[in-house]
Parts: structure tokens; sequence; C-alpha cells
């Protein structure tokens, strides 16, 4: 009964609390903020934020890289193209983010996983969908509304409480009526944090929505927003961790995003709704990230997800090029990952590597290391003087001359 | 210099939150389990001030960690990591039986990643001596988070089926010069105990 009369009172508690979110109006192009105001102050913030960032170790500052994504956040952000300042950040993870001030991050991660041009155009439509919207600034005013709707329940339950109190002639009924206000206040806080965090699920789905169609506008296919989605829930269930695997199973009260099966299957539905454009946009993305693949794969494989990894390499793998580069770093994951099997794996990847014309010259190498382990010592021989062959100045030639000599006299 | 100032700072403040937990440790001789290396001047055991790291990993400094830091390892075993893992799903690199020199610097390189470092690279692979082991000894570049380039120096070796290990980190701006032939020194000086 307690229980019951405990989640009745969260489930009051979040329908008055959710009636304190907020929603500002959509900004107009070269909105600057009021001096003094909320707004202001969150630009002042970000400002900092934004210089720390250009200094930051992980920052990709290419021209031809900043150049492509700039072209595509400029083609969803439309009018706003001149308020949003897009930085590349070297982080192996799924992320993109921008702030009130309009600077925003897409990290390597996220390149790396899109197959295409019109999966990054939905993501960077997403967060430009959340800057024009005034997303920041909707989440603070309704974080304010709600502590100051939940002060007053509070102040309101304490009173009721003391009243009752008062009220009662023995120790026992005040001390149950202390209880009873205590859980109460207690419900009261719990639902404001829940609150909280159901809104920001509500602002995910309007900018996937809104996302979806900017990204459509800008001639971009809009089943680029289902694929990403799909994609990403296959790569979680192939990682090698089950607290990954799990993640989009259930949803807490205190998760800021939805789980990913249910934006697919909206933006399925929005998708349908929408027309593609009669001339879609050119697909420029591998061109792009293709000078980056080796070194984003070495970080992902520092990850240590190797399911993951190798999900990832697959996927890059569909439209058959960079098969040298991909199937080299395939076989960096079986020899890292270490299991059964794996050396035989990565023996078959690094030889598949080296009949590509993009293979780097260490895929020889591992290739040759591979086969010393599994007895083959001709065959180590060979890749191995291959390697020396096209990397004659290698700083680790020595070692490789060392392995030579040791299959030499048979050690 | 002005770069320098928030590590001065926080290697400080470090230092005197932990004083009591920071033992100094004499020129001289310094055994760890199975390996032993002589130092050539008195440094501070910082091993406290990073939790992170493995009972069998001592950490030496000079100036504080985030200015100079000296790794030395007893014998690490196969499944032996540099750095604890923070969680289950983000595991720090462990040794691999049957790994070769060159996986040993990987393993180097991938541990300092995993203690934060960005863009970490090995280079200039050469061979060293630990004892009357072959060993490798080899270079190493990172940045921190907030930008400041890091140079380091390395040293692996192999024997009776053990690791070992002495890494050398500290800022490109004057500390990594400042310390290096003390820790070139103290690398040749690495050997297993007899």
């Amino acid at each position: 009964m307690r229980k019951r009369r405990a989640r009745v009172s969260v489930a009051l508690s979040v329908a008055l609390l959710a009636g304190a979110n907020a929603h500002a109006q959509p900004r107009t192009p070269g909105l600057k903020p009021a001096p003094n105001s909320a707004e202001a102050g969150f630009w002042d913030v970000m400002d900092k934020a934004e210089r720390e960032a250009r200094r930051k170790a992980e920052l990709n500052a290419d021209p031809a890289l900043n150049a492509y994504v700039r072209d595509v956040i400029c083609k969803v952000a439309a009018q706003h193209c001149g308020d949003v300042r897009l930085y590349v950040m070297d982080r192996p993870f799924f992320n993109a983010s921008m702030a009130p001030n309009g600077y925003s991050e897409i990290w390597s991660g996220t390149l790396l996983r899109c197959e295409d041009e019109a999966e990054l155009a939905f993501v960077l439509g997403h967060e430009v969908s959340h800057f024009v919207e005034n997303h920041s600034i909707e989440a603070h005013q309704a974080d304010k509304n709600r502590r100051n709707a939940a002060m007053v329940l509070v102040v309101g339950v304490a009173v009721v409480g003391a009243v009752a109190t008062a009220g009662t002639t023995d120790y026992q009924s005040a001390q149950s009526i202390g209880d009873a206000t205590r859980g109460l206040v207690d419900a009261i806080y719990l639902a404001s944090i829940a609150s909280y965090f159901r809104f920001s699920r509500q602002q995910e789905t309007e900018a996937d929505m809104l996302g979806v169609r900017r990204s459509a506008d800008a001639g971009y296919r809009p089943g680029a927003s289902v694929t990403v989605w799909r994609d990403l829930m296959a790569e979680t269930a192939t990682s090698d961790f089950e607290r990954v695997r799990k993640q989009d199973t259930r949803l807490g009260i205190f998760d800021s995003h939805p789980l990913e099966p249910e934006r697919a299957a909206r933006l399925e539905a929005e998708a349908a709704k929408l027309t593609a454009a009669a001339k879609p946009v050119e697909n420029r993305h591998r061109a792009a990230i293709r000078p980056f693949l080796g070194a984003w794969l070495k970080d992902d494989l520092r990850r240590r997800d190797f399911g993951e990894t190798l999900y990832i390499i697959d996927r890059l793998s569909r439209s058959n090029e960079d098969l040298g580069v991909l199937n080299f770093y395939r076989g960096e994951a079986y020899r890292q990952r270490g299991k059964d099997g794996d050396l035989k794996r990565a023996a078959d990847a690094y030889r598949e590597a080296a009949t590509q014309p993009d293979a780097p010259a260490a895929a020889w190498r591992e290739l040759g290391e591979a086969l010393r382990r599994t007895e083959d010592r001709a065959g180590a021989r060979v890749a191995l003087e291959a390697y020396l062959a096209r990397a004659p100045q290698a700083e680790d030639g020595w070692m490789v001359r060392e392995t030579l000599n040791s299959l030499s006299k048979g050690d | 210099m002005r770069a320098l100032r928030p590590f001065l700072a926080a290697g400080v403040l470090l230092g005197l939150a932990a004083c009591q937990s920071i033992p100094a440790v004499p020129a001289g001789p310094m055994t760890l389990g199975a390996a032993e290396v002589t130092l050539g001047r008195e440094w501070s055991n910082v091993s406290a001030l990073l939790p992170g790291a493995n009972k069998k990993v001592t950490v030496l400094s000079i100036d504080g960690p985030l200015l100079n830091r000296l790794y030395v390892t007893d014998g690490l075993a196969v499944g032996d990591s540099l750095v604890k893992k923070a969680a289950k799903e983000k595991p720090t690199p462990k040794l691999r039986a049957g790994m070769n020199s060159s996986e040993r610097m990987e393993f180097v390189a991938d541990s300092i990643a995993a203690m934060g470092y960005q863009r970490v690279e090995t280079t200039k692979p050469r061979p060293a001596r630990f004892g009357g082991e072959m060993a490798v000894r080899f270079d190493l570049s990172a940045r921190t988070e907030d930008g400041l380039e890091v140079r380091g120096a390395a040293l692996a070796a192999e024997t009776g089926g053990k690791s070992y290990f002495v890494i050398y980190m500290a800022p490109g701006e004057h500390y990594f010069e400042a310390s290096l032939p003390e820790v070139e020194a103290v690398m040749a000086s690495a050997k297993p105990r007899a």
C-alpha cells in the first residue's frame, strides 16, 4: 500500500512538474542574445568551451575534411549556416553536439560509422535542429520552472504535514505523519529529476523529426536517418560486453535519450512521409574520410571492443573500397583479441589485405609474424622479405631482420 | 612556460594533498620484485597518486607526476596490465602470450593512451639490453587532452616468461630534456635481479 501511495505521489508530481516544461520560439538567423539574458550567460560559457576545443589534442584541423563537413552542415542548416562553427574531434565514439552559440562538434567515431553523406547530413541536421529550436534555452527555462514548482509542492506538503502532526495526540501517529511527509518530499524531488530527463527525451525526438526533414529538404535520402540507427543497433549487438549489448533493451527514467529502436521506428514512419529529392546530393563521404581510415580504426581498436570494431570494418567493406586498409585492421583486431582461431583469422585478413593496392606495408610484416607463429616458416620468410622490400627505410627493419635470422637458424 | 603553469599548480597541489604517502626513494639501487634499477639521484615514489596503476608498477617522479613520471615494473605476466580498467566494458591493454618486441611497444603505447593521453605514437625502436637479455628501447610522443606536447622514452624486455618495462613521460617543453640523462642512465642500469 505504501509502495502504491508512493507511485501515485511520483506520478502526480511528474504530471504537475511536466506542466512546468517550457517551449521557446525557433531562433532567427544571425541571432545574438540580449546582454544580461540567460542565453547570454550560456553563450559566455560555451564561447569559453569553444576556445578550449580549439586547443584540444583531438582536434582534427585537416582543411579538406573540415571543408567537407562544413559543406554538409551548411546544406542542412540552410539560412543558419553563418551561425554555426563545426569542429572535427578525433574521438572514436558516435557523438555530435551543438551549443546555443553555434559551437558544434562531430566526432571521428561518427564519421567512421556513417555509411554515406546522407547519414552524416541526418546527424548534423539533428544537431542543427537542437540549435534552431533553442533546446538548451528551453531546457534551462523548463528546469527553472520545474524547480520552482517542486519548491511550491514541497512547502505545501511540509505545511500540511506540520499541521497534521500538531493535531495528533500520540508519538506514534506523529512519527507516521513525519515519515509520510518525508516520503512525499523525496517523491517530489525524484519526480523533478525524472521530469528533466523526460523533457530531454522529448527534445531528442523532436530533433530527430526535424533533422530528417532538414536533411531531406537539402536533397539527402530520408531513409538515411533509419539506417544510421539500425546499423548502430547492429554494431551494439556485436559488442564484446554484455552490458553494452543490453543497453538498448530498457529505458530508465534517468535516460536523456530515447531507446535507439524507438528512434529508428519513429524515423522510419517520418521518412516514409518525405519524398526523396529528384536530384540526390552526390555522395562524397568515403572520399572525404579515406585519408583517416587507418588512424581512426587504430583509435577504435584502443577501445578494445573488438566485436564492435570488426562490425565497423565489415560495414565499411560493403562498398568494396579500401580493402587493403580495412583487411589490415581486420587482421589487427583478430591479432589483438587473441581468441582461439584468431591467429589464423588474422593471417587470412593480412593475406587478403596484401592482395590490395592500398595495403599498408605493415600488412606483410604482420602476415609474416602470424605465419611464423603458425610454424609456416617459408611463408613467414617470404612475407617479411616483402615487408622489407616495400619499406626499406622502416625504423623497425632491424627487428624484422632479426626475425628472419632466427627463422634461418631454425629458432 | 605559461602553458605549463596549470600543471605546475596541479603538481604542487597533488603533492601537498598526499605528502604523507609519497616516500622519497634515495639514489642507488632500487629493487622491484625481480627487477632492479639504479637511480642516480633521489626520486619520489608517487604511485599512491596514481591509483589506476598496477601494484607491480612503481611510479617515480622528480617534480610531480604531471611534470615527469618514470614507470618501473616488476616482471609482468600474461594477463597483467599497466593500468587498471575503470569498468568491465572499458578494458585496458593486457599482456598476451608470445608477444614480440613490436607488440610490447604497442602494449606501452596503448597503455599510455588508456591513461588519458592522446595521439600516442612510438618511434625509433633500437636494440638495448636488460642485464644480459635483449631489449628494445624506443621513443614516445603524445599530447595531453588539453593539447600539451608530451615526450617519452621506454625500455621493454622479456625474460623468463615475464615482461619488464621502464617508461618515462614528461612535457616536451623543458621537463623531458631536463631529466633525460638521468632516465637514460636508469634504463641502462635496468636488469633482472640476480
